[in-house]
C-alpha cells in the first residue's frame, strides 16, 4: 500500500506548531502545559516514524 | 486494509532499501554525537576532537571511540544527586523513569529516562511485539516482578500501546500466576526463557498441561540468551509460538524475531548496529563471522550511548528475510564476552552446555555449571537436577551420556553430579547457571 508521506509530514508539522502555540498560551497552567508536552513527545515519535524518511 | 492483517508496525521504515536505512542512521548518528557533546560533560570530554560533521560513512563511525559499561559505572561512582554523574544530557528535572542494571558484572548502573525517551523505547518495543504477532485482540499476561530492573516494563507499555489488554502478574507465586492465566484466558506471555520452563515444571506439579489447559498462543522472551533448543522446548511445552528479542537496560530493546524465527531483526534506523572482532574488539567484521555486538541508540535523548560495547557474542546476517523486513538480522546470542573462558586451550561459553542439555536431555529440569580449580587444573562440573520420573537405574547411563555429549560439543571433560529435586535455584529474571569459582 502506498502512503502519502509528504502529506503526513506536513500534518505532523502542523500539530507541532499548534501544540507549541497552546503551550505558550498555557504558561504556568500545568494541566494544559504538561498535556501539551505529552502531545509534543508523540509528535517527536511521529517525526521519527515518518518525517525523517521524507527528508 | 484491516488492522489485524498488517504485517508491519511501520510498513514504510521496515521495508526501506538498505542504502536509505544507512543514510538515515548516519544522519541520526551525527545528531546523536552533536547532542551528546553539547549536553553530557562525560561525552564532551570523551569525544574531544571528533566533529559530528566529519562522520559521513560507516568507516568514519568505526573511528569514534566505543563506550564501555565500566565507564558508565565509574562516571556514577560515589556521585550525589542526581546520581548519574556526568552522563546526563538533559536537565535532571526532565527525568521521569528510573531503572538500573542487574549488577551481574559489577556495581549496578543507574539508568533514567525522560518521558520522551521512555515513550521512544516503548515505541521501539511496539516494532518488536508487532513482528512477534502481538495484536490488539491479545490479552497479555506478564509474570514478572515489577521493580527497578527494566525487564518487561517496556513490553508492558508497548502491549498497552498496541491495544492489547495487559494483565500485570507481579506479586504472585508461580502457581497463582498459572491459575490467573487460566482464569483470565490470557493469549500471550512475556517472560525469561528460564521462567517459561520453570512454569512448565510447576504446571505439571499442579496437574495442568499448559498446551491443553491454557490458551497461550504466543510468547516473547527476554533477559537472557535463549539457545534454539530452549526455544523449541518452550514451543512444545506451551503449544505457543515463541519469539526471542534482545535488549538491555542501557540500549533498551533493540532486536526481535519475526514470524520466520531465523535470527532477530535490528530495529533500524533507531539503532546503528556494528560487529567487531572477538580478539581485539575493535576491527569491523563481515556478516557470517562470530564477533562482539556494538550498538548506538539513535533517538533516545537522555543518557547518550555512543558505540556501546554490549559484550554479547553473536553473528550478523544480511541474507534477505522472507518477511520483507530489510533490517539486518543477528543470530541468537552465543554467549557473553564476560562468560567466555579459555580452558585447557579451548574457548568455552556456558551457552554450549545449555544447547546440549535443552536439545538432548528433556529429563533435566535444571542445571548449573561450576568452574573450579584443582591445583593448576581447571575443573568443569555440571550439577544436574532430574525429573522425578527418572529412576535410579537410569542415572549412571545418563551421566555417561551427558558427559559424552558435552565432550563432543565443547571438547572438554565435565564431571557430572546429580542433585536432589529442588536442589538448584530457579530464576524468574536473569539466570545465573554458570559460576566461576576461580575468580572469587
Amino acid at each position: 500500500m502506498e502512503y502519502d508521506l509528504k502529506a503526513m509530514a506536513l500534518e505532523i508539522e502542523a500539530i507541532e506548531e499548534r501544540t507549541n502555540r497552546l503551550k505558550e498560551l498555557a504558561r504556568g497552567f500545568e494541566a494544559v502545559e504538561k498535556n501539551a508536552e505529552v502531545i509534543l513527545t508523540f509528535v517527536y515519535l511521529l517525526k521519527k516514524n515518518v518525517s525523517d524518511v521524507v527528508e | 486494509m484491516k488492522r489485524e492483517e498488517n504485517k508491519y508496525w511501520n510498513p514504510v521504515i521496515e521495508t526501506l532499501p538498505r542504502e536509505k536505512l544507512t543514510e538515515i542512521e548516519l544522519k541520526r548518528f551525527r545528531e546523536t554525537l552533536r547532542w551528546a557533546k553539547e549536553g553530557s560533560p562525560f561525552y564532551k570530554k570523551k569525544l574531544r576532537g571528533i566533529e559530528p560533521e566529519d562522520i559521513r560513512t560507516l568507516e568514519d563511525v568505526a573511528r569514534v571511540p566505543m563506550t564501555e559499561k565500566d565507564e558508565l559505572r565509574e562516571a556514577q561512582e560515589g556521585k550525589g544527586l542526581p546520581l548519574y554523574g556526568d552522563l546526563l544530557a538533559v536537565p535532571p528535572e526532565k527525568l521521569s523513569v528510573f531503572h538500573q542494571t542487574s549488577g551481574t558484572t559489577g556495581k549496578p548502573v543507574f539508568f533514567p529516562d525522560t518521558y520522551e525517551s521512555w515513550q521512544l523505547v516503548v515505541d521501539i518495543w511496539c516494532y518488536i511485539l508487532y513482528a512477534a504477532g502481538f495484536r490488539s485482540t491479545d490479552r497479555v499476561f506478564l509474570p514478572f516482578v515489577y521493580n527497578v530492573y527494566i525487564a518487561f516494563w517496556q513490553g508492558h507499555y508497548a502491549a498497552e500501546k498496541l491495544g492489547c489488554e495487559v494483565v500485570p502478574g507481579g506479586g504472585l507465586e508461580t502457581k497463582a500466576r498459572l491459575q490467573k492465566m487460566k482464569d483470565v484466558q490470557a493469549t500471550a506471555l512475556m517472560n525469561t526463557p528460564t521462567y517459561g520452563l520453570h512454569m512448565l515444571e510447576v504446571a505439571k506439579e499442579m496437574g495442568m498441561d499448559p498446551k491443553r489447559d491454557l490458551g497461550i498462543r504466543k510468547m516473547i522472551c527476554a533477559g537472557e540468551p535463549m539457545p534454539e533448543p530452549s526455544r523449541l522446548r518452550l514451543e512444545e511445552g506451551w503449544g505457543a509460538e515463541v519469539y526471542d528479542h534482545i535488549g538491555g537496560t542501557e540500549p533498551g530493546g533493540w532486536a526481535g524475531m519475526c514470524s520466520q524465527k531465523k535470527g532477530m531483526h535490528v530495529i533500524e534506523p533507531y539503532f546503528l548496529f556494528e560487529m567487531v572482532d572477538l580478539e581485539t574488539v575493535s576491527k569491523p567484521i563481515p556478516s557470517g563471522v562470530k564477533g562482539v555486538a556494538v550498538i548506538t541508540p539513535l533517538c533516545r535523548r537522555c543518557i547518550p550511548l555512543i558505540r556501546f560495547n554490549l559484550k554479547d557474542i553473536m553473528t550478523k546476517r544480511d541474507d534477505p528475510c522472507p518477511c520483507g523486513r530489510t533490517s539486518v538480522r543477528v543470530d541468537q546470542i552465543g554467549g557473553r564476552v564476560d562468560d567466555l573462558r579459555k580452558i585447557r586451550g579451548v574457548f568455552f561459553s556456558p551457552n554450549m552446555v545449555e544447547e546440549v542439555i535443552r536439545a538432548q536431555f528433556p529429563e533435566v529440569v535444571e542445571f548449573e555449571t561450576l568452574l573450579t580449580q584443582e591445583g593448576v587444573m581447571p575443573v568443569l562440573t555440571l550439577k544436574v537436577e532430574l525429573a522425578p520420573s527418572v529412576d535410579e537405574s537410569q542415572r549412571m547411563e545418563m551421566k555417561n551420556r551427558i558427559r559424552e555429549k558435552l565432550k563432543i560439543r565443547t571438547n572438554l571433560t565435565f564431571q557430572v553430579e546429580f542433585v536432589k529435586p529442588g536442589g538448584l535455584p530457579r530464576y524468574s529474571l536473569k539466570s545465573a547457571r554458570f559460576k566461576d569459582m576461580t575468580r572469587r
